[in-house]
């Protein structure tokens, strides 16, 4: 009654789950370009383009995708073996788990879980996927750059894994050592028709399969014990292997059978069997707001991502796919731990620089749950010290074209007036100098801030400059504007002398620094050594870190 | 001749045809390339974050060297950065002392042994000018090239030593060699705009509109690139202007080992001209007919 009840409830919970998140993909827009597209445009252009792809020369590749890539995770493998091996164990001991409880029954007419090979083929999967937990928390655990992305929910779900697997093998153990069940089974199959049959089972049953009685419950003695094997023969050994095939929970069952009559007395199978069933429930309920829906959008989205290169998606489609892309995430860490720039949070604390963490930045801001100003300037220094390498792209285990929604937030970042960080920090920087320049003479500084310039060993050879102005005569960017002067604020050998005088603000604040090319042709000229354009780097390092967007070191 | 090919972040995504030119071309050169997995050279983060830019370098560089082996990379930027970070590290003992501490971490560390080359020098020295020379089968004729020498590699001179900064020749040898007459431009020594594309977007593409008329207007054929961030530039440029008869920019941006080895005997297709924009198989028909 309970078990049916919380079946009905959890598959409901989960269809409804499910709608919701695809009622999600239809309205959630990520790029400006999406938000032009209706529900109604988006399924019907991402129907149409299934179906082409599936008539189309398509669905031999879709098929290997779906073979190679979600059945044998090839994709992970780029990632490393040992999580590959992880998730395959996880991945086929949980399949070969749900054909078991739900499907075989179902499908095979002489299916009996206490027969071999269910018997033992329930242990091995369970112990595949108990096994695979272990390894998959070990490396969060223990690999640094997998730690520091890993949150309570990636461990929720492996402990949850554990808890499915660990009550299973518990609720087994305690049904062999128990008497209740023994009792029972008895009453469904046994043919007892003399007085001290049960005792003659029972003996049998002690001795071969592990049930352990009350002392002095069923004596012992030959006699017994052949009339006990007859019955077992008769009744028994049709519908029930020897519980030694268990290999997991037979252990289990010796470590309880001291505790035997207590646990007996606390009706310790029936509350396993409780724990199991509802923890299954559970997850299946969850499913769709936790990482477990990969299980169904995963496949979905390596299969569309080999049908239609995301270039030529129909963009309504595309629309559709990005939102789904949110959902499709595992937060398996792999992007992270390969980023090419995954060092930066060692000096910038903000760990959206990774792209799991960016990627679920822009999943809560997608559904609305932050605060969008503060979320926002977290998210544009990660968006903006991505170098777009491709490399998180090309490992995403679940195929998630992490580029195409790099480059659809930066759109929407740019648009809510958010754009590229030093753009930023050049405004702000300019602002801060706007008052002090319109007025003569400057205000001069203690040298106070000479001290911040220390990044490098070279940056005080600014000291050095007598104001030749040999840098700003080879400058390609004051060559480039017509009056300089009005245009860039300070030449560069201005911005020299300005920091000879301590003025900060003054020269950070010079369009001429943020607009420098790097093109050192200004350090290399200079007759007295001075490193110009290392010099114009510190300041604009200085800028970001004074705006406390710089660097925490 | 092996070497750790540092690609960089831009080449994958946006300039895929210089990796498929410079695999193949090295190869066929006898270069062997082994595959780390880099990180960012850091170049992009130095504007701001000056410990994260030195970091990433110098993990690259430690990375190599726990393998042994020296860096060969094909953008000017990469190089540059990775030069800088060496100077910078060798100029400072506490700077590198505090930056092991955070290698070792993961079991790197970096000793400064690990010599980083731009792949025109390996083609230039290590390969040699005879050896290249007895390479190239069907020269190009009439091919007037102007060459960009690229900022990261040239300056400053006394950190990169790309080439003898009074007298720089190493390009136009590897261009002579090809049959193709460098040109005397303007342009030569100067930048393409690219570091300023996200501070400045006008003066960018200015810069490098300027680098392109300057070249047409010393009649050049090609402009010769050999940076990812310049070959970037170049067809950011070209993709903004339109059809050929009414722009005012030469024929076409081409990296340097699609231009040497279609002069070898490799197809347009071998060193993905066809994916330049706009599409490099011009270049065919300047070569010597047989």
């Amino acid at each position: 009654m309970l078990f049916d009840l919380a079946l009905y409830t959890s598959l409901a919970l989960l269809a409804l789950g499910l709608a919701y998140k695809l009622g999600h993909w239809l309205t959630t827009s990520i790029g400006p370009d999406s938000r032009n597209y209706t529900p109604a445009q988006r399924l019907s252009a991402s129907l149409k383009g299934l179906t082409r792809a599936l008539r189309g020369r398509s669905l031999g590749p879709m098929m290997a995708a779906l073979v190679l890539d979600g059945l044998f995770q090839r994709r992970s493998l780029g990632h490393s073996r040992w999580a590959w091996a992880a998730h395959m164990l996880i991945f086929w001991g949980m399949m070969g788990l749900i054909f078991l409880h739900a499907l075989g029954p179902v499908l095979i007419p002489s299916f009996t879980a206490t027969l071999n090979p269910w018997l033992f083929l329930r242990n091995l999967f369970g112990v595949m996927l108990l096994a695979g937990a272990v390894m998959a928390m070990w490396r969060r655990l223990r690999l640094p750059g997998l730690r520091r992305t890993t949150h309570w929910a990636d461990r929720a779900a492996l402990a949850l894994l554990a808890l499915l697997v660990l009550s299973g093998f518990a609720l087994e153990g305690a049904k062999i050592i128990s008497v209740h069940s023994f009792d029972s089974m008895i009453a469904e199959y046994g043919n007892l028709s003399e007085d001290n049959d049960r005792a003659a089972l029972g003996q049998m049953w002690r001795e071969h399969y592990g049930v352990v009685f009350p002392q002095g419950q069923v004596p012992a003695g030959l006699e017994l014990m052949e009339r006990g094997l007859e019955m077992h023969q008769d009744s028994c050994v049709d519908c029930h292997d020897a519980p030694q095939w268990a290999f997991a929970s037979w252990p289990l069952s010796r470590l309880m059978a001291p505790m035997a009559a207590w646990l007996e007395a606390a009706q310790t199978a029936l509350w396993l069997y409780y724990l199991h069933f509802l923890a299954a429930f559970a997850a299946l309920a969850i499913l769709p707001f936790s990482k477990f829906l990969h299980i169904f959008t995963g496949p979905l989205l390596l299969m569309i991502r080999v049908a239609v290169p995301r270039e030529e998606m129909d963009p309504a489609a595309r629309a559709l796919v990005r939102a789904m892309e949110l959902d499709v995430c595992t937060h398996c860490g792999a992007c992270s731990v390969h980023c090419s720039v995954a060092e930066a949070v060692n000096h910038v604390p903000n760990l959206a620089v990774l792209p799991s963490e960016k990627l679920m930045a822009l999943g809560h801001l997608a559904r609305g749950k932050t605060d969008y100003g503060e979320m926002l300037d977290v998210m544009r220094q990660g968006a903006y010290m991505c170098t777009s390498c491709l490399r998180c792209t090309l490992l995403c285990p679940v195929g998630i074209n992490l580029q195409d929604l790099w480059f659809a937030m930066k759109d929407d970042l740019e648009e809510a007036g958010y754009g590229p960080t030093t753009r930023t920090v050049a405004k702000k920087a300019l602002e801060t100098a706007a008052p002090s320049r319109s007025v003569a003479p400057f205000r001069v500084n203690n040298g106070e801030f000479q001290k911040d310039l220390g990044l490098s060993v070279q940056a005080d050879t600014f000291r050095n400059c007598y104001r030749c102005a040999t840098c700003s005569n080879s400058c390609p960017v004051v060559f480039s504007y017509e009056d300089p002067k009005k245009e860039l604020d300070l030449l560069p050998h201005q911005i020299m002398h300005t920091l000879g005088l301590g003025l900060a603000d003054e020269a950070m604040g010079a369009r001429m620094t943020w607009y420098c090319l790097t093109c050192y042709r200004c350090q290399e000229a200079c007759p007295q050594g001075v490193k110009v354009a290392d010099v114009l780097y510190e300041l604009r390092n200085l800028a970001a870190s004074r705006q406390g967007q710089g660097e925490s070191c | 001749m092996k070497y750790a090919l540092f690609l960089g972040c831009k080449i994958p995504y946006y300039v895929p045809h210089y990796e498929i030119a410079t695999r193949r071309v090295l190869g066929e050169l006898g270069v062997e390339l082994v595959d780390l997995e880099f990180p960012c050279c850091g170049y992009p983060m130095r504007h701001l974050y000056f410990r994260s830019y030195l970091l990433s370098a110098a993990r690259g560089l430690a990375l190599a060297e726990s393998q042994d082996l020296n860096i060969a990379t094909p953008c000017k930027c990469c190089f540059g950065a990775l030069k800088r970070a060496q100077k910078f590290l060798a100029d400072n003992p506490e700077l590198l002392r505090e930056i092991n501490v955070e290698l070792a971490a993961e079991g790197l560390s970096y000793s400064g042994k690990v010599v980083v080359k731009h792949i025109l020098q390996v083609m230039h020295d290590d390969v040699g000018m005879a050896e290249l020379q007895s390479r190239v089968k069907r020269p190009y004729e009439l091919l007037r090239a102007a060459i960009l020498y690229g900022c990261h590699a040239v300056r400053p001179s006394e950190v990169t030593h790309f080439d003898d900064p009074s007298n720089l020749h190493l390009i136009d040898d590897l261009v002579k060699v090809t049959g193709a007459t460098p040109v005397t431009w303007a342009g030569r020594l100067s930048c393409c705009g690219a570091p300023v594309r996200e501070r400045n977007e006008d003066l960018a593409l200015a810069t490098i509109r300027r680098r392109l008329s300057e070249a047409r207007e010393a009649k050049a054929d090609i402009l010769v690139i050999a940076c990812a961030y310049s070959q970037m530039q170049a067809e950011w440029a070209y993709s903004l202007a339109g059809p050929p008869p009414q722009r005012e920019l030469i024929e076409g941006p081409v990296l340097y080992p699609q231009l040497l080895g279609l002069c070898m005997g490799l197809t347009a297709k071998d060193v993905a001209l066809d994916r330049n924009t706009p599409n490099g198989e011009y270049l065919i028909s300047f070569l010597r007919r047989d």
